[in-house]
């Protein structure tokens, strides 16, 4: 007891007052559903009472093992993957890129392109995708702009299975390079430009500077960019469901489509969706603690 | 003695005036019911003082104790009342679908035997077995799920008339898109619209109800010869340039700017469409204005080689009210639900739902003068329609059609052939059945 009252310090009484309602939230809301899910993959759990229900039983990896024969899982998986490279590779080059010509003024109007480059960020996201599904619709002013050039040309791009994703990819690119331009340009910010002028004067080139100043000085953001690449685009749902909603024929599905699909329409197959939801976790938690082996291997020259 | 008798008079007008009245209270029937309804909806006031007040106004004697709802709630509570066995007297259901426990587990009366002489007053197809086999709810109304519509001036600005049979329509697809049009326009980026839309009505002309039940009991297959004809006759629609793959990145609201603005000469879609070209009572804007709607015609695709229905389109009866099972057989209660559900799809109801809602009415002695020309045109082309047949999706359960949906878009992208899909589907069946 006498132990227990010198733990109990007022101190230690504020900390937990302050930290426990937001754990619990997030256990609440975050951990315990993504455990939950777990536990309820492994049964044949799918619908009705949770608890208490005598018809529950585990079944183990059965529902992962049917996932893995399903072949819309591998083109879900396919599509996510190439999301995931337009992201990592094209969003945050293309995003530095941006926020580096304008931070260095090395064009005019920057605040004018700023503001355009990051317009998309705002819009919502089923306009988003409603605006360009018309746009590359067979009939919309895509397929009209290019019969200018080639009279009778076909709109093909739109509905080729191969070809479909392509669309999507480029919207995504679009739609969210403005974000990782704005986190760049603000940490681009931070670099003293003294720094920079100094290594100017000593003669260094444009080049020199990107890779021996900036560079080094953002690798830490690059990592979270990073991270905020991978987990977006496992979890990208809306603009796909507004834009093509995972067809012709589910090729363009993603996995939180493909898990949409199982869980919420026609007949519902709750213990599939759970299992994809969980894969979805762990192939998240992968890649995240990729991405921070990988800093901690070649990053963090930021001092 | 005057003063006497006046005395046992007023005494005996006092008792009859305090008996009466009990007597006659009592003789007052309850019924609890539990109503689908959408109390924000445009239309909820009318309909609150044109259906219900106006019931309780015609029938004193019968006291409505009514319960509304809506969506997921209204779902919950059939559940649970079903569960607890307190289903109310009179309940609002679907002919299938998320109803089936109150038609399969036979928690609703068959209400044929009550319908009596009044049949003759409803389309016939309105009033077939539903999911429990038997007549368990009324429907106020009747989809088709396909409609063939139909530009009939832009048809014949390129010298066609309306095909009888699909010869006729293969032998156009020349001349359309000579001109530079698309012969049929379909918005099936959603996977569903092909197999409700079109394929249903299909399987309904070459492989016929009794079939598909068959092939649903575990006595025939998808695989069997009819239904993979089916697939193969639809496969074969995209080779003759009936239909086009580009359908399948139409967006399902997109089609009607376009079918409007004259860029195909037919169109199809399920006979819901019309709503869509409609004056806009907020704006008295239309897609189609009241003016140019007699233009446009809706009728069934042509005759199909090789069918086994003629005439034949894919329908689904609407929702309607079912009685509790419990009421006893000729009790006044169950005389006073039966009324209720009779005036329920009664012609004053029904004209109120379609003068508000464009509900085509499942009576055939209904109609109004405030229609425009496409709703007269949508109860016109009941007329066309000589056999119902299922819509897919209603009969088959959401994991073997789901197969069929995909399918189909596979089929019109090359990606599968019809003996694939059929394989496809009958496996999720083969699975299902499993399950259960």
């Amino acid at each position: 007891m006498k132990r227990f009252l010198a733990w109990w310090t007022e101190e230690r009484r504020a900390y937990l007052l302050l930290v426990l309602p937001g754990v619990l939230v997030y256990w609440a809301v975050m951990a315990f559903p993504t455990v939950f899910s777990l536990g309820l993959s492994l049964t044949n759990y799918n619908g009705g009472v949770i608890f208490g229900n005598p018809n529950i039983q585990f079944v183990g990896l059965k529902h992962y093992l049917r996932m893995f024969e399903d072949r819309y899982f591998w083109i879900s998986l396919k599509n996510n993957g190439l999301i995931m490279a337009i992201s990592v590779f094209g969003q945050i080059p293309l995003g530095f890129l941006f926020a580096y010509v304008i931070h260095r003024k090395l064009i005019k109007f920057g605040d004018f392109f700023q503001t355009i480059i990051y317009l998309p960020c705002v819009i919502s996201t089923i306009v988003v995708g409603r605006l360009w599904q018309s746009f590359f619709s067979p009939y919309g002013p895509f397929t009209k702009f290019m019969q200018r050039f080639q009279p009778g040309w076909e709109n093909e791009l739109a509905y080729d299975p191969q070809r479909a994703i392509i669309p999507v990819l480029f919207v995504i690119l679009w739609m969210y390079t403005g974000t990782y331009m704005i986190i760049f340009l603000a940490n681009l910010q931070k670099i003293d430009p003294s720094l920079i002028e100094a290594a100017r004067i000593d003669g260094a080139t444009e080049w020199q500077v990107l890779t021996k100043i900036i560079l080094p000085a953002l690798s830490g953001v690059i990592v979270t960019a990073c991270i905020l690449a991978i987990s977006g685009s496992l979890k990208s749902f809306d603009l796909v469901y507004a834009m093509t909603g995972g067809n012709p024929a589910r090729r363009t599905s993603v996995l939180a489509l493909y898990m949409y699909d199982t869980a919420f329409r026609h007949s519902p197959n709750y213990p599939l969706a759970n299992s994809i939801s969980v894969f979805m976790v762990l192939v998240s938690f992968a890649l995240i603690v990729l991405v921070r082996v990988t800093e901690a291997r070649f990053g963090g020259r930021e001092e | 003695m005057l003063r006497k008798f006046t005395s046992i008079l007023l005494a005996v007008l006092v008792a009859i005036g305090i008996f009466v009245p009990t007597v006659l209270a009592e003789e007052k029937i309850t019924l609890t019911v539990l109503n689908y309804f959408d109390l924000t909806s445009p239309g909820a006031e009318r309909e609150l003082e044109e259906v219900w007040r106006e019931f309780s106004r015609r029938n004193p004697n019968i006291i409505v104790e009514r319960e509304d709802l809506f969506l997921d709630a209204f779902h919950q509570k059939v559940e649970a009342y079903a569960a607890a066995d307190r289903l109310p007297d009179v309940v609002y259901m679907w002919p299938g679908g998320r109803s089936t426990s109150l038609h399969t587990l036979g928690l609703v009366k068959d209400l044929r035997p009550l319908l009596g002489d009044d049949a003759q007053y409803f389309i016939p197809a309105v009033l077939a077995p539903q999911a429990g086999g038997y007549l368990a709810e009324l429907p106020q109304t009747m989809t088709s799920s396909h409609a063939l519509y139909i530009n009939v001036p832009l048809l014949e600005s390129l010298g066609l008339s309306i095909p009888e049979t699909y010869e006729e329509l293969v032998a156009m697809v020349p001349v359309i898109k000579g001109a530079g049009l698309d012969v049929i326009l379909m918005g099936a980026q959603d996977d569903w619209v092909i197999q409700s839309c079109l394929f249903s009505m299909i399987v309904g002309r070459l492989v016929g109800d009794e079939k598909l039940y068959e092939i649903i009991r575990g006595d025939a297959k998808f695989t069997d010869p009819e239904f993979v004809g089916a697939l193969e006759f639809y496969a074969q629609m995209y080779k003759d340039g009936v239909l086009d793959r580009k359908i399948m990145n139409i967006n399902y609201s997109e089609i009607n700017g376009l079918f409007a603005a004259g860029r195909a000469p037919f169109m199809v879609d399920g006979d819901w469409k019309t709503a869509n070209f409609l004056t806009d009572v907020t704006t008295g804007e239309a897609l189609i204005p009241v003016d140019k709607q007699p233009d446009f015609k809706m009728t069934i695709f042509p005759a199909i080689p090789g069918e086994i229905n003629k005439k034949s389109s894919s329908g689904v009866v609407g929702v309607g009210f079912g009685m509790n099972a419990k009421i006893p057989d000729g009790s006044a209660k169950e005389a006073a639900a039966w009324e209720l559900i009779k005036w329920l799809q009664g012609p004053e109801v029904q004209k109120m739902r379609l003068e508000t809602a464009g509900t085509i009415p499942s009576r055939i002695d209904v109609t109004s003068d405030k229609l425009e020309p496409l709703v007269l045109e949508r109860i016109r082309y009941y007329e066309d329609i000589e056999v119902y047949t299922e819509v897919l999706d209603n009969a088959l359960e959401g994991e073997v059609y789901l197969p069929l949906n995909v399918g189909l878009q596979e089929i019109g992208l090359g990606l599968a052939t019809p003996m694939e899909v059929a394989e496809r589907v009958q496996e999720a069946l083969e699975s299902w059945r499993a399950k259960k």
